[in-house]
């Protein structure tokens, strides 16, 4: 039974159709990975997921419960964790603080304001933890508007992993990082969905192919193959599509 | 223990203070603006868990201190007519259930949104109240408002509260806890999650939470110490007028909160605290002090956007550096002509307002009808001005200097 499942999914803004009727299986524990040419609809196919856009037909199914049009917050808590194309954290808060709201709700805080988070010492050994595991440690008292871009692209990943959500979509997480920067950020990635089911978007093939158990191709809002790999290279309409497009370029 | 004591000195420095302050300034006048400061910081330090906590711009924030402080009379004539039996202590407490009463009424739908939406709901809402508490003058008593007396009900160990020291001791304890628990608020996952949907309302739905309703749960609690602050308010005047919920009280708490600082939990209590010393010393010496208020707003949105606090905070790298010396010079170089400047604009600022033959400023008898005495001060203030502006530049080097890293620190 497929952890996440999309059928017929379709999505207008206005008279344009981005999304032109997406079913998608994504198996539980698998690392899919979908690409695609820029603006193919990618991160707003993330968005009907994760319950930031309505879909304008078709049905989303989590852990067999149905999701689509659903707030944010409630898809979230039933271990649904994503992070951002363009980093969306918590400018004004500590790095420290901002991954520890994260754990906030998986920790059973709900909207608590009687306890004292100073005592919580499990929340913030956790915290610290997490921090740690994305290299932020050092910085946890620092403003995390101040960080530098790659600093900030890790604490989006850990905002978005640190609750231990089941599965974790994440939207070009190394998109604008350099070489090395990226090395490392995919190792992270690597380190902490292990067990994990996760979906990303991602440009770069080499990271794609070296992830991925399976990758999905979006173009023009329709997928237009869902593979392993090496067949998704062999692929002609693949290739012709997207591939060649971007050896090309 | 020793750590305990040592978390909590800052708190016990500001009990202190609160209760040890009269001991110091006994007048009459004193006592008065020290109720009115611990009414203020109450007041304040609520509008800012809107405000620099939350991110709700508030317009109408003097409808949950008013209803707060309306309710708080009606129980006080409750308890003078034997209706009720309780010691006026507690007063406090009915205006901050009726605030908060208010705050869950009112939030259930003003805090579906924030920015413009939430702003525009606040002052229709503040507009509603106001006029209505006209309308219905058999509850809010019209114009004159309606009045009771606190020196009914039962005796706190004899004291009955006539005098303005004793009502300001059950202020000063109140503020204090009001306080403490508008902190501990900070400390909690409401109150973080509070900072987190301020930041980006967007984020913190996807890591499971309402933006809506943790909006919602900081509104209620900040109608409830407003309506703290109001039932103190009630305790120390006796009485309430229409006054004290309209748009005007709402628009002097967000310039006490804003000026203080809203990016600190103290910067509300320093907005509160000079506020109501300008508003009680400084009307007595001109007509024009709103005025001078007003600027003062300006020039601070304009050179301190994060308010008094923010500004001593600036300082704050300097000081661990140990360099607060280099600064103390270019300070003074600079701030003597900035005085003088000021000074001598409120003088230029008086003389057009003054009606009378010679005004007395600061020791001088200046003549407001000859031309001679303008030219005089406008060269002086001419003269301050350019010292300002050349001494300008070596306080931004000593500040530059001052914060900059150390050699050694820096490989
Ligand atoms: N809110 C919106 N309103 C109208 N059009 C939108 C909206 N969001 C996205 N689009 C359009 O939908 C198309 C797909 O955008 P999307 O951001 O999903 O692409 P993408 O595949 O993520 O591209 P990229 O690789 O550049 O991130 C684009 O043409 C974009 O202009
Ligand atoms: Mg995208």
């Amino acid at each position: 039974m497929a952890l996440l499942s999309l059928k017929d999914v379709t999505k207008n803004f206005g008279i344009t159709e981005i999304i032109r009727g997406v079913s998608l299986d994504i198996v539980e524990g698998e690392k899919h990975a979908i690409i695609g040419p820029n603006g193919a609809g990618k991160s707003t196919l993330f968005h009907l997921i994760s319950g930031r856009y309505n879909v304008s037909a078709g049905s989303i199914h989590f852990k067999e419960q149905q999701i689509e049009n659903k707030p944010p917050y409630e898809i979230a808590r039933m271990g649904l964790a994503r992070s951002f194309q363009v980093t969306n954290i918590f400018q004004r808060m500590s790095v420290f603080e901002n991954i520890r709201c994260a754990l906030f709700w998986s920790k059973g805080y709900g909207y608590s304001f009687w306890h004292l988070l100073g005592r919580q010492t499990e929340l913030n050994d956790e915290a610290m933890h997490v921090l740690e595991q994305i290299g932020l440690a050092d910085k946890a008292k620092f403003p995390s508007g101040e960080l530098a871009y790659a600093e900030q692209r890790a604490l989006e990943l850990g905002v978005a992993v640190a609750s231990g959500a089941e599965l974790i979509m994440l939207d070009e997480p190394v998109a604008g990082m350099s070489h090395s920067e990226a090395e490392n950020a995919v190792e992270l990635i690597r380190k902490i969905t292990e067990g994990k089911t996760l979906i990303m978007v991602e440009h770069d093939m080499n990271i794609v192919f070296d992830v991925a158990d399976r990758i999905s191709v979006l173009v023009y809002g329709e997928i237009i193959a869902t593979d392993k790999p090496k067949n998704i290279r062999a692929n002609p309409k693949v290739q012709e599509a997207y591939l060649g497009e971007a050896h090309n370029a | 223990m020793m750590a305990l004591l040592k978390k909590s000195s800052i708190w016990i420095a500001f009990l202190i203070a609160l209760l040890g302050l009269p001991l110091l300034f006994d007048s009459i006048l004193a006592i008065s603006i020290l109720n009115q400061m611990a009414i203020a910081i109450v007041f304040a330090l609520s509008y800012n868990m809107l405000l620099g906590q939350g991110g709700m711009l508030s317009f109408g924030h003097a409808v949950y201190f008013g209803l707060g402080g309306f309710l708080s009379v009606h129980a006080l004539m409750l308890i003078e007519y034997e209706t009720m039996v309780f010691s006026i202590l507690w007063i406090p407490l009915i205006g901050g259930l009726f605030g908060l009463l208010a705050g869950i009424f009112i939030g259930s739908f003003s805090t579906r949104k924030a920015g413009t939406v939430f702003a525009m709901i606040s002052l229709g809402i503040g507009e509603l109240i106001a006029a209505s508490s006209l309308i219905f003058s058999s509850f809010f008593g019209g114009e004159a408002g309606i009045s009771g007396d606190r020196t009914f009900g039962p005796t706190f160990f004899g004291f009955d509260f006539a005098q303005n020291i004793e009502i300001y001791y059950v202020a000063a304890v109140w503020a204090f806890i009001a306080t403490l628990f508008m902190w501990l608020f900070t400390q909690t996952p409401a109150g973080r999650m509070a900072n987190a949907v301020r930041d980006n309302p967007e984020r913190a739905e996807f890591i499971g939470y309402s933006s809506r309703k943790v909006r919602f749960i900081s509104f209620c609690a900040s109608g409830m110490f407003a309506g703290i602050a109001g039932g103190l308010f009630a305790l120390n005047y006796e009485f309430i007028t229409e006054e004290n919920l309209n748009a005007a009280t709402s628009g002097r708490v967000l310039l006490m909160a804003y000026i203080g600082g809203l990016g600190y939990f103290i910067g509300p209590i320093i907005g509160a605290v000079v506020l109501t010393l300008m508003n009680s010393l400084l009307s007595n010496y001109s007509e024009l002090w709103m005025l001078y208020l007003g600027i003062m707003f300006l020039l601070t949105v304009m050179f301190l956007p994060r308010g008094f606090a923010g500004f001593i905070m600036m300082h704050q790298l300097a000081w661990v550096r140990g360099n607060m010396k280099m600064l103390i010079k270019p300070y003074i170089i600079t701030g003597i002509p900035a005085l003088l400047f000021a000074l001598c604009a409120i003088a230029l600022i008086e003389m057009s307002h003054t009606e009378d033959e010679v005004f007395h400023y600061l020791g001088f008898a200046l003549n407001p009808a000859s031309p001679v005495t303008w030219i005089v001060i406008l060269a002086i203030a001419g003269g301050a001005f350019y010292a300002v502006k050349r001494s300008f530049n070596q306080l931004n080097d000593a500040w530059e200097t001052a914060n900059a890293i150390p050699k050694e620190e820096e490989s």
